[in-house]
């Protein structure tokens, strides 16, 4: 099971495999590749640089989430040489990923938007 | 899904399923790859290689783990684990190919037979006709006064047809046997003369040309024929350009107007071995002597019309018919009209005799499975400790489980498989050497139906007889199974799933071993029945007469001229001419009108049987003549008319007076008189299994048919002496058709065909039973036994007598098998009767039949336990004490 830890308020962690969280870390993963290809080391080092200590995602659960996104025919994968000149398996967006990413950023947009403005609301 | 998703996943699947070692060594190195960079990023740092490496592998968590998920985002383990589960089993299965061959006949046997009586019943039952709507299709009989029906006459059927909102459309069909006739011979046809609305009521599109207009089926217009598919493809080599030409029927010219497609069935066929070759309109008129509304020898079919159920369709030919008999008092016994649908017509007879098969060999089935059931235990045991190390090395149960049931999965598909091949032989069997008179059995082919069936039943046999053992063997002690002398723990509870299999194999076995008893009892019962001739010695041959020769007078001196040339036939004792063969299928009754007993309405005198003979027939064919004369040559056309009747027909008129010198009317009552002048003995003119009937013999000069039966007794082979008569009626006249040639042996023969079929079935699906259950209880007991061996050694050395022994495991194993056989026997009392309609002269609970099968399986099961417990108590108990 992929399974995401989230820092809560309280600084507790407590894991929450939601459907909610699991598109959440797709998505993020989507987006990264969207900027060059890469490989996991760097997805990992990448996706901890831009979320910081929120999202923390262990590096056992990042490859099964990269291979359910290849499964999918929204990245696919290379071996290429590294600039130390390692064998390491890069991924990029696939045509269908592009797609499925400006969507899921378009959904994304919407939801965060509307529950932002509720829980803006005034209280009575 | 969408094609594009294909387009990027199909080949990482394939390489998934094919390339597996190569996907596992990229996930191995994807990983590796990201651990020695972090290891690198934490030496950079400062930590030393030791540390970082450690570290690295803390922050990813369980790698294991993460393969796996990997491995399960690729989404075909399932495939993957079945491959290997199915690789696995293979392996085991070698390596005990007894055991694997045993199972696998066993269930190729139970499979086969299955599939083939599937196959037989699908054809003839279930698959539907080539006929669009086909629950519309009805035929109409007019009911007799005791409930039977009958055919109707065409001024009838003229009074349906202008009276019934129910059907769209009527036709009435009456038998033809044309003369086809060419240059050097002739041949006799089996033909029907049909309203021209038949094959438009039915939907036939046609082969080639057209239907019959209804100008041509009109008197005189009505010179034109349709000829079936085998027909035009055997007398005419499927000529295209048969349209339009014209064939020589008789003395007639007709021309061909249509082909009859390949599909239609032979709807209208008496005889399901002859299909009708040809077809002709009915062209009746009211004027014909022949439609007189008691001259009742037409067929009648109807479609419904759409929305109008059949009950409602009954309830106004009912109506229609009341109306008649009221308008016609003394032109029918009864009121009432009988709707049959055409399906029902059709295959109706062996409906229940194929599903009672089906049941049985339904039971067969169940045997094997409670016998593979049985060797995959005693396999199981042997394979404890395999399991239980694979439990040890942490093998879920759920995992296990399917390993199990894969491998008797992997067992039923390959029983299911030589089972398709045994069905296959058998079907193809049954189709070349006729062994039974099926309808529509051309229509039986192993095809997807088929192998849907088997594919279902070899899934369902599977799970049948492998989830017990699968549970039993994934369930166990570790500890237990682990230590070398395990085996004893699990003992009772295992004891009782064995007497299980004892009990149930006992119960199935004697439930169809009654079946197969009933029917073969049944069987020799109706090949004892004296049908009242003597078929031995025999040979009979169809003779058929056309053009001039075939009016009354010159047929009768052709038939003596014929009689006189075989009669000089070395070996020939008799020889007679007869009108209808008994037994043969055809049959001709007539009203009877006594003098002075005939009833105020003359339908409601009883029908009789009715012969032309020439006076040597009942000689030939040893029909015993009780009291008065036979005929001789002085019965000629202008002396007084006469008539034989038989016993029945005695004791229903006159059973206190002489019948020799009583008159009688045969059909007509404004006939002449016929006069008794003697009594012969019944004869079973339907069937071996039909009841007496009156019958009536005529002299032939005095009642004529151009198509009769020519019957020879000689003191030789009947079969051999068929050349020489053929070569004497070619020397008389080359272009008078000869057709069914056959001793009378196999006429009889032919007539019981179906009976012959069900108990011979019965009694193979009896004896695989047998064998199977024997083997069964065999080898449940010798197995129960072996594993006693120590046991039985430590009761010996304790002083235990061998009889006494003996006598505990014989006890033991007796105990289920006769429980069985008491739960078997209830069970054949409720189900036996199922086949009352198929047993002659046997009832379905006839006591010898039950108390034999009872014994024979007591006695087999007796047997099958006490070889392997005397086996036992004859080892030496320090022996036994030593086995392991």
């Amino acid at each position: 099971m992929l399974s995401v830890t989230e820092v809560n308020a309280l600084g507790e962690r407590m894991s929450k495999p939601s459907d909610l969280v699991q598109g959440t870390l797709d998505l993020l993963l989507l987006k990264i590749l969207a900027l060059e290809p890469m490989n996991g080391y760097a997805v990992s080092l990448r996706l901890k640089q831009v979320s910081g200590d929120v999202l923390q995602v262990s590096d056992g659960s990042l490859y099964p989430a990269l291979h359910k996104l290849e499964q999918e025919g929204w990245i696919t994968a290379e071996w290429k040489s590294t600039e130390n000149n390692r064998r390491a398996k890069f991924y990029s967006l696939t045509r269908l990923g592009k797609k499925h990413l400006e969507k899921e950023s378009a959904n994304w947009s919407r939801l965060s938007a509307a529950i932002s403005n509720v829980v803006k609301l005034k209280e009575a | 899904m969408r094609p594009q998703h294909w387009f990027y996943t199909l080949p990482l699947r394939l390489r998934s399923l094919f390339h597996r070692n190569q996907v596992e060594q990229d996930l191995r190195e994807e990983l590796q790859f990201h651990l020695d960079q972090k290891t690198q990023e934490y030496v950079t740092s400062g930590l030393t290689l030791d540390e970082a490496r450690r570290k690295a592998r803390r922050e990813f968590g369980g790698l294991e783990q993460s393969k796996e998920n990997c491995r399960d985002a690729r989404r075909v383990s399932y495939i993957q684990d079945l491959l290997q589960d199915l690789g696995f089993g293979v392996r085991i299965l070698r390596k005990s190919p007894a055991f694997a061959l045993v199972a696998i006949l066993t269930l190729a046997l139970g499979i086969g037979a299955n599939t083939a009586i599937f196959s037989v019943i699908h054809g003839v039952l279930l698959r539907p006709l080539p006929f669009p709507k086909q629950d519309q299709l009805i035929l109409l009989w007019e009911k007799d006064r005791d409930g039977t029906h009958s055919n109707t006459s065409w001024a009838t059927f003229m009074d349906w047809n202008r009276l019934n909102h129910s059907f769209t459309q009527m036709a009435a069909v009456s038998f033809w046997s044309p003369t086809i006739v060419g240059a050097h011979d002739a041949e006799t046809l089996i033909g029907f003369r049909v309203s021209s609305a038949l094959f438009d009521l039915l939907g036939v599109k046609f082969e080639r040309g057209r239907n019959f207009f209804p100008t041509e089926d009109v008197r005189g217009n009505n010179f034109v024929v349709i000829l079936s598919y085998g027909f035009w493809q055997q007398r005419f080599g499927g000529d295209p350009a048969i349209v339009g030409k014209s064939v020589q029927l008789g003395s007639r010219a007709y021309t061909v107007v249509g082909v009859l497609p390949t599909d239609f069935p032979s709807v209208l066929s008496f005889d399901p071995r002859k299909p009708a070759d040809i077809y002709t309109p009915l062209a009746y008129d009211a004027t014909l002597p022949y439609a007189c509304r008691d001259c009742r020898h037409l067929r009648a079919f109807a479609r419904l019309r759409n929305g109008v159920p059949v009950t409602q369709a009954e309830a106004e030919m009912n109506q229609i018919s009341a109306n008649l008999f009221r308008e016609y008092p003394t032109e029918y016994s009864a009121s009432g009209v009988i709707l049959t649908p055409l399906k029902d017509y059709l295959v109706g007879d062996v409906k229940t005799a194929l599903w009672v098969l089906l049941g049985s060999v339904g039971f067969v089935l169940l045997i094997a499975c409670v016998n593979v059931a049985n060797l995959l235990l005693a396999w199981a045991a042997r394979r404890q400790r395999e399991v239980a190390l694979r439990a040890a090395l942490g093998a879920r149960r759920a995992r296990m489980l399917r390993q199990f049931v894969t491998e008797s999965l992997l067992l039923s598909f390959l029983g299911g498989g030589f089972g398709l091949f045994l069905a296959w032989g058998g079907v193809a069997l049954l189709q070349s050497v006729r062994l039974a008179n099926l309808p529509r059995l051309q229509n039986v082919h192993i095809d997807a139906w088929t192998f849907a069936f088997t594919f279902g039943i070899c899934l369902l046999t599977g799970l049948a007889f492998g989830l017990l053992p699968a549970f039993r063997a994934s369930k166990l002690d570790l500890n237990e199974a682990l230590k070398e002398s395990g085996k004893s723990t699990a003992g009772r509870e295992r004891h009782r799933l064995r007497s299980l299999l004892v009990f149930a194999d006992m119960a199935l076995a004697l439930l169809l071993l009654t079946g197969a008893g009933l029917m073969m009892k049944s069987f020799v019962r109706l090949l004892e029945v004296k049908p009242g001739f003597d078929p031995s010695h025999t040979l009979t041959l169809t003779l058929s007469l056309w053009g001039p020769k075939s009016a009354d007078a010159p047929a009768v001196a052709f038939f003596d001229q014929v009689l006189q040339k075989i009669q000089a036939l070395p070996g020939v004792e008799s020889a007679g001419i007869v009108s209808q063969l008994p037994l043969g299928g055809n049959l001709d009754m007539y009203g009877v009108h006594v003098e002075g007993k005939s009833l105020p309405n003359p339908e409601e005198d009883p029908s009789a049987d009715r012969y032309s003979i020439s006076p040597d027939y009942l000689r030939a064919m040893r029909i015993p003549l009780l009291r008065g004369r036979g005929f001789d040559e002085r019965d000629v056309a202008s002396s007084p008319w006469v008539a034989l009747v038989n016993e029945s027909m005695v004791h229903r008129f006159w059973p206190a007076e002489d019948p020799v010198g009583k008159r009688f009317r045969l059909g007509d009552t404004k006939g002449p008189w016929r006069t008794v002048v003697g009594v012969v003995g019944d004869v079973l003119h339907r069937g071996l299994d039909a009841p007496h009937t009156i019958q009536v013999y005529l002299p032939n000069t005095q009642f004529t048919d151009s198509l009769v039966i020519l019957a020879v007794r000689t003191s030789n082979d009947p079969a051999a002496l068929a050349a020489a008569v053929r070569s004497e009626i070619a020397a008389l006249d080359p272009q008078v058709p000869v057709s069914a040639v056959a001793t009378m042996d196999e006429v009889v023969s032919a007539s019981v065909a179906n009976q012959r079929f069900g108990a011979l079935l019965f009694l193979l699906f009896g004896a695989i039973a047998l064998v199977l259950t024997a083997v069964g209880i065999y080898g449940v007991i010798s197995y129960g036994v072996a594993q006693r061996t120590h046991e039985i050694g430590i009761r010996l050395a304790l002083g235990a007598g061998r009889r006494e022994v003996l006598r505990m495991i014989v006890g033991e194993a007796m105990r289920p098998a006769l429980l069985g056989a008491a739960v078997g026997l209830l069970a054949a009392f409720a189900l036996t009767r199922l086949l009352t309609r198929l047993l002659y002269n046997v009832k379905p609970t006839d006591t010898p039949v039950f108390v034999a099968v009872l014994l024979l399986l007591v006695g087999v099961a007796l047997l099958a336990s006490y070889i392997p417990a005397r086996r036992a108590t004859c080892v030496d108990p320090t022996v036994a004490l030593r086995y392991e």
